[in-house]
């Protein structure tokens, strides 16, 4: 596997860590908050 | 810079963001295993006895003490408008409930895990049981309360913030930990009052 698919995938890979991380952060709000 | 050197760098990172996500929500129960050796659940249980000080001296703040969770934390007041910022703080007062010197019920509101805080005020509430006994200090006196009733229900069951004719306290929170959907809540019923 060339450097520049590595590249490609693990920015993906990083990026969707992030949007984990704020989803998963968002739901305590909304739970809690919801009316 | 190299191309393989930024993918080690990307490697790092997603290993520690994953890690956080898998292991923040379970750091707080080290902590509270630490504390509990140290005998603050005996400590806060003392506090709760009617005349007892939470203050050595002058205004003491209103706060709610549960020893079965080793919690002792201020309530805050704050407008709905503000309330993410009032949970990120603390415990919160819903507005639309009562206070403690009033009767009625008052419903006080934390966050149980988030990842900027992995220690909510409410992160140990499932440790509470029917029977445990808890207290408030309100405007410089103390309410003693005794859990009733531990539900489990919806978020859109806004009962729970209800008014009810006998005093009351309401605490709620989100279950479960990990990927929360429901609301814990727990129910306590005034004992002593001065």
């Amino acid at each position: 596997m060339s450097e520049k698919t590595k590249f490609w995938i693990l920015l993906v890979l990083l990026i969707l860590s992030v949007i984990l991380l704020i989803v998963l952060q968002s739901n305590a709000n909304k739970v809690l908050l919801s009316r | 810079m190299k191309l393989s050197r930024v993918n080690n760098l990307l490697l790092v990172l997603i290993i520690l963001i994953d890690g956080y996500i898998v292991v923040a929500p379970l750091l707080p129960n080290l902590f509270f295993n630490i504390q509990q050796h140290q005998g603050k659940r005996q400590a806060l249980q003392k506090l709760i006895q009617p005349g007892s000080k939470t203050a050595p001296s002058g205004p003491q703040p209103n706060q709610v003490i549960i020893p079965s969770m080793l919690l002792d934390q201020p309530v805050l007041e704050g407008t709905v408008a503000n309330q993410y910022k009032t949970l990120d703080k603390g415990i919160w007062r819903w507005p639309g409930s009562s206070t403690p010197d009033k009767g009625g019920n008052t419903v006080l509101i934390g966050h149980r895990f988030t990842y900027t805080n992995p220690r909510g005020v409410f992160y140990f509430l499932n440790k509470v049981k029917v029977g445990d006994e808890l207290g408030i200090v309100w405007n410089n006196k103390k309410y003693e309360y005794k859990v009733a009733t531990v539900n489990e229900v919806s978020p859109k069951d806004t009962t729970i913030e209800d008014a009810t004719a006998q005093p009351e306290l309401t605490l709620f929170t989100c279950t479960p930990l990990w990927l929360p959907k429901d609301r814990l809540v727990v129910v306590a019923d005034l004992e002593a009052h001065p």
